[in-house]
């Protein structure tokens, strides 16, 4: 037998090649793809780890109230908990801590704090940073609440808690400003410096309260002050991550909690840790699972592929080995003989084609890595090997080899004609592979939206089944497409091409070769049209997330201003937004999420807003629904506006001004002073120092005192005059109300512009309930009505409203109405959540008629950016929309999506190709006689070149063609299923799918070209060598 | 009137020590519309006679002509030219086209020919009875028998209204009473055609049927 392997090997050594090079190719895609979701998957996560931003990494430890005698051991404890939890990643730690607070005067209260490394958190206004204990710097607005500087020495009393620590003095040695998006929001007065009415745990009422007074950590620690607050925050660096360390680091922190409240104890009375990092790598996890599925997939199109080939392959073999089966049979060769020496040379091929596709498959991963997009991502690695990739690939090749021993062993049909079990057989294949696709289909469509689990069977498997259950169902088109073609050539006058059309019409044509030919076509165009459309969904969902080009989230609410020095940092379209959570009505919403609340200058969403809209529909379009009727005029305020009052019946009042200054790119701001008393003089409101170009456009003046209480009966007739520095234009008509709850406790409230400013007037009830407002609301506009709205169309049917329907939007605590002018499918910024877009200038307008004048501003969103890098502002973090589009589509984690589907696209080609060589060779190594007695008819060799490459393209073009739609279907039905979001979900907005035409053009074109010059060439060699010897030989 | 002429030809294969003499000096005329058997044992050089007669082999020296065409002169498209027009063959193993049904293997020659298709069915259900098998018009060659595929082959070489037939052991695979009948519709339709048929054979009965024979030995005539 060794003799008759080698002897054959060595005749038949061009057919070997071949089919040690289908599997080779097979193996070596499997073995590439086990690479990509092995090694490559492992390093995306690394990669992506790394990337992570020091918010995303950090692990936070807060403890609230720590006696002092224990903050300095709670703050050690803490720290080395941290660490531990963090190890073995080299860790930076900062602390953070507040304490109770101490009495300043009879009805003000201050603070100490510490920041570990304050220069990063303030820079220094004047004066010098805290070095010695009892030193201490504070912000310049507690300095100018307090009018101390460099060198006061403030007395802070005793604690306002039980068990007070005594009295310290400070002495203040700097004053500072607080930067922007360092923390400053976890200050107990989030950075202001001062609260008139601050009430925090250890208090039992509300007090004036000043601070932080900043002094250095260990000095706070030793003054043995109660802590209300201490937060350690530990980041971990994680330029070069490993994935155990990683996976071990998630598991500890995700037990940090408990063990941080084994070891503090009684210490503290709260204690929590919190990090996002587990959140974060988890969430990596779950896109590196949807990638794998899709790396999967292809690996299983691939390996049928392959299988398809090699079955072509086997039966092909089959047909040309007859005559030396037969004749080794005569010998008394018994088929379980015949079974063993291809059961060997099949092992034979598959330990050549192991051998070759280990080294191949490394070296394509590698060419892989080092291209885009894996190689943009940073994924860009050298060739190894590794053992799940070579256990791949022997299993693969073996199971390969054993499908070729299979085909191989199938007896040849005894006639051309095929028998009925076989066609039995095959009609149950058929039947059997659509049912198997359309339940994969069912199954895809039926997973639940939120979905976030790992590759499952029906992702993997179901673009295989689909493609080759269209392949199958487009091979039974053939026969009656080829029929008529048979008919239609019967009515011709001359031979070559009808005897095209009838051999290949009657030829029985291998249906391996026709799937094939198919099933590598449908694969290639479905790829190019899934990776399409993965990119396209990408940038959709990329743009909805954002909104806009450019959004800046604010850390600190917006000051005047700021938009000119956004606009100029940015060069784009620039408006203020609003993207907070609100409450509709009595929906709060569903699922932890809130209802989303986006507002921006609407008069320019053509410029601003991104996301994907229905019907052709443009968000200019639908911003003009929303867009406010004109704009607020207001007053010019070109210096400190002073406030003058009065109350009649000798009432004891005083008001609490607020200002809505809006800056010349419509920023609306507020400007809150201190409480000044109606007592007939006039009080410089110093809070408001106004940049140049500012307008006062709203004022709300509540009015408090003591003469106000339940029992009272009596009224107050109060005038109020506010001067404001500057002409007063003659056009400005200003709007008064009493604002809610109880409007009727401030009664005929009225407004009156003079030349130095605003006189406003009503009547306060002093008795009533106490929690009314009795505030009296100035404004440069009417109001507004209900504020038009456009509802994202989810919402609106949870909701069960339609076009023009009413609402009230509750914004913090007041309640606004709106009505619905408008259903979008999704609110950029709020993709497939609950939400609503309104225009900002309207919504800020009856916002403040109804006393919130408030900003609600708490971003920037920038249409068309000239420049995208804003730290330098200090303002917030900047998230672009191109950013977002390249995380998404060439991030490490998703890379490997793209990459693996532009692996399946030659693959399938080559595979094609091969199938095609090996199909028409064998066909007319046949036929080679027939060739010869067709010239024995007269025919010349033009005429038979004529006739095999029609015969071969007749059944080509149309399998070519199938080909083309079954991957055109194939794309419209399952591609927008296959299409899943970061988390595993189904994307917001919906998946279009994509159909490249000049990419595909292009790949059809090519696929064409290179088989007919591949058939073409084989038909040459053979009409060539079509003569009289095969005549000769064969009679 | 003589068809055919053949002078001095000589075809040898190999060379040196291998060298195969297969035909030698060999020539002969053939009257037009008489049948000729070629008889002479295995390997004697009938086969290669009949190749070189035909254009399907080309002599080392010598010249064939049929019907007044030099043969030995024509080039590849003039041989293609000769065998649609003056002279067709009968193979041992028939020659058919497998997905080709009788009919549409004997019109072949035909549309070959461009043959309008109305004339073409005329000839093709003609030469089918001539063969006794107008019944089987439709079956293929797989599903005909041994002699039905050589009378379709004979049909079809008649198809074209050849000149000469050239038939290379047309019965060597039949048993002996197909063979007899095969060969009694060969000298038939020689008569009822009119056609010029030159047939190696063993089969004495063939030779018994033949006009002429002509005996050939180690690539010589001996007749």
């Amino acid at each position: 037998m060794t003799g008759l392997l080698l002897g054959r090997a060595r005749a038949q050594w061009q057919l070997l090649a071949v089919l040690v090079a289908i599997v080779s190719l097979g193996a070596t895609l499997l073995g590439t793809c086990a690479l990509l979701v092995t090694r490559t998957a492992d390093r995306a996560l690394e990669v992506a780890a790394s990337r992570s931003t020091a918010e995303d990494a950090q692990v936070t430890a807060y403890n609230v109230t720590v006696l002092g005698a224990d903050a300095a051991g709670v703050a050690a404890d803490t720290r080395d908990l941290l660490t531990s939890s963090l190890a073995p990643f080299e860790v930076r730690t900062d602390g953070r801590a507040s304490s109770v607070l101490r009495a300043l005067s009879k009805d003000s209260a201050g603070y100490l704090s510490a920041v570990q490394d304050l220069p990063a958190s303030a820079e220094l206004a004047t004066g010098r940073w805290p070095s010695a204990p009892g030193e201490g710097v504070v912000l310049e607005t507690t300095a100018r609440q307090l009018g101390v500087t460099t060198g006061s020495r403030v007395r802070l009393g005793p604690e306002l808690s039980r068990d007070p620590a005594p009295a310290l003095t400070v002495t203040i040695v700097g004053v500072v400003r607080p930067l922007v998006g360092t923390g400053w929001d976890r200050d107990p007065l989030a950075g202001a410096g001062f609260d008139p009415a601050y009430r925090d745990t250890s208090s039992l009422r509300d007090s004036r309260a000043y601070g932080p007074f900043l002094v250095g950590w260990d000095d706070l620690l030793a003054t043995g002050s109660t802590l209300d607050r201490l937060e350690i925050t530990a980041v971990p660096d994680l330029s070069a991550p490993r994935l155990a360390d990683l996976d071990a680091v998630t598991a500890n922190v995700r037990t940090a909690d408990r063990r941080l409240a084994r070891v503090l104890g009684e210490r503290v009375r709260i204690e929590r840790v919190a990090s996002q990092l587990p959140s974060v790598l988890q969430s990596s996890r779950h896109q590196q699972q949807v990638t794998n599925a899709a790396v999967l997939a292809v690996a299983v199109l691939g390996a049928v592929l392959t299988a398809t080939a090699l079955s072509l392959a086997g039966r092909l073999t089959t047909d040309l080995r007859a005559a030396e089966s037969a004749l080794l049979s005569s010998f008394g060769a018994g088929r379980g003989q015949l079974a063993g020496v291809a059961a060997i040379e099949a092992a034979a091929l598959a330990l050549l084609a192991t051998a070759l596709a280990i080294p191949a498959s490394s070296l394509l991963h590698t060419a892989l890595t080092h291209l885009p997009p894996l190689g943009g991502a940073g994924l860009a690695s050298a060739p190894t090997i590794t053992a799940a990739q070579v256990l791949t690939i022997a299993a693969g090749a073996a199971a390969l080899a054993v499908m070729l021993i299979v085909s191989g062993l199938r007896a040849a049909p005894a006639t051309d004609e095929r028998t009925r079990r076989d066609l039995l057989a095959r009609s149950g294949a058929d039947i059997l592979l659509v049912a198997l696709a359309a339940g994969g289909w069912w199954q895809l469509r039926a997973q639940p939206t939120g979905d976030a689990g790992g590759p499952d069977v029906v992702r993997v498997l179901a673009p295989a089944l689909l493609l080759i259950a269209g392949a199958a169902l487009a091979l039974r088109l053939a026969p009656p497409a080829l029929a008529l073609a048979d008919r239609l050539a019967r009515r011709a006058n001359s031979l070559p091409l009808p005897l095209a059309a009838f051999e290949a019409a009657r030829r029985p044509q291998a249906t391996a070769a026709g799937l094939l030919v198919t099933l590598a076509c449908a694969s290639a165009t479905f790829g190019i049209a899934l990776d399409a459309t993965w990119e396209r969904s990408q940038r959709d969902q990329a743009a909805l997330a954002v909104g806009t080009d450019l959004t800046l989230a604010l850390t600190q609410p917006p000051t005047a201003g700021q938009g000119a020095a956004v606009a100029a940092a940015t060069g784009g379209t620039v408006s203020p937004a609003v993207d907070r959570g609100v409450a509709v009505g009595q929906w709060l919403g569903g699922a932890g999420a809130a209802p989303r609340l986006v507002a921006v200058d609407t008069d320019r969403a053509g410029a601003l807003l991104r996301g994907r809209l229905d019907n052709g529909r443009t968000w200019a379009q639908v911003g003009a629904k929303l867009a406010a009727p004109a704009g607020a005029e207001g007053l010019p305020l070109t210096g400190t506006p002073t406030l003058t009052g009065t109350a009649s019946s000798g009432a004891h009042l005083s008001v609490t001004p607020e200002l809505l200054l809006e800056d010349a790119t419509g920023l609306r701001t507020t400007c809150a002073t201190a409480p000044v008393t109606l007592d007939a003089r006039p009080h410089r409101l110093g809070a408001c120092v106004p940049p140049s170009g500012v307008r006062v456009i709203a004022v709300a003046v509540p009015v408090t005192g003591d003469a106000i209480s339940w029992d009272a009966t009596a009224t107050s007739d109060i005038v109020i005059t506010l001067t404001i520095p500057g002409t007063t234009p003659a056009s400005a008509k200003w709007t008064a109300t009493s604002a809610a709850p109880s409007a009727e406790q401030l009664t005929d409230p009225a407004v009156t512009t003079g030349r130095s400013g605003l006189r406003m007037t009503g009547t306060v009830q002093l008795g009533g309930p106490p929690e009314a407002a009795r505030t009296l609301v100035a404004t440069a506009f009417e109001d507004p009505g209900p504020v038009p709205v456009a509802v994202s169309a989810g919402f609106a049917h949870d909701l069960g409203v339609r076009v023009g329907g009413r609402l009230d939007l509750t914004i913090g605590l007041t309640a606004v109405p709106i009505t619905v002018a408008d259903l979008v499918p999704a609110v950029p910024s709020a993709p497939g959540g609950a939400a609503l877009l309104a225009d900002l200038d309207t919504l800020s307008r009856a916002l403040a008629v109804r006393g919130d004048l408030g900003s609600p501003v708490d971003a920037w969103w920038v249409g068309d950016p000239v420049h995208t890098e804003l730290t330098g502002l200090h303002l917030g973090t900047a998230v672009t929309r191109a950013g977002e589009t390249d995380r998404l589509t060439a991030g490490p984690v998703p890379a490997g999506l793209p990459a693996v589907l532009r692996l399946l696209v030659p693959a399938a080609a080559l595979l094609l190709l091969a199938g095609v060589l090996l199909h028409v060779t064998c066909d007319l190594q046949a036929r080679a006689l027939e060739v010869a007695r067709l010239r024995g008819l007269g025919m010349t060799r033009r005429e038979i070149r004529s006739t095999l490459l029609g015969q071969h393209m007749v059944v080509l073009l149309p399998l070519w063609a199938a080909g083309a739609a079954v991957g055109a279907l194939s794309t419209w039905i399952v591609a927008p299923l296959l299409v899943r979001s970061e988390t595993g979900a189904a994307p917001v907005p919906d998946v279009v799918p994509m159909w490249p035409w000049p990419a595909q053009a292009g790949l059809l074109t090519a696929l064409l070209a290179a088989a007919l010059i591949a058939v073409t060439s084989v038909v040459l060699v053979q009409s060539r060598r079509a003569d009289a010897a095969h005549l000769r030989v064969a009679s | 009137m003589t068809l055919l002429t053949v002078r001095k030809i000589t075809r040898t294969f190999g060379e040196k020590e291998t060298a195969v003499h297969a035909l030698q000096d060999v020539s002969f005329d053939v009257e037009a519309g008489t049948m000729v058997a070629l008889v002479g044992r295995s390997g004697s050089g009938k086969t290669t006679l009949l190749n070189v007669i035909g254009g399907l082999d080309r002599p080392d020296t010598g010249t064939v002509h049929v019907d007044g065409v030099e043969v030995t002169a024509l080039d590849e498209d003039g041989l293609s030219l000769l065998r649609r027009e003056k002279v067709s063959y009968v193979f041992q193993t028939f020659g058919l086209i497998p997905v080709l049904s009788a009919a549409e293997n004997v019109g072949a020659p035909l549309r070959l020919a461009r043959t309008p298709a109305a004339e073409r069915e005329r000839r093709v259900a003609l030469l089918l009875d001539l063969v006794g098998l107008g019944d089987h018009a439709g079956q293929r060659p797989g599903e005909l028998s041994g002699g039905q595929q050589q009378r379709v082959a004979i049909a079809r070489a008649l198809a074209a209204s050849p000149r000469l037939l050239i038939a290379d052991e047309p019965t060597g695979q039949l048993d002996a009473d197909t063979g007899r009948s095969v060969m009694a519709l060969l000298r038939g339709v020689v008569e009822s055609e009119g056609v010029t048929a030159l047939i190696s054979t063993h089969d004495p009965i063939m030779m018994a049927l033949a006009d002429r024979v002509i005996r050939i030995n180690d690539g010589r005539i001996t007749e």
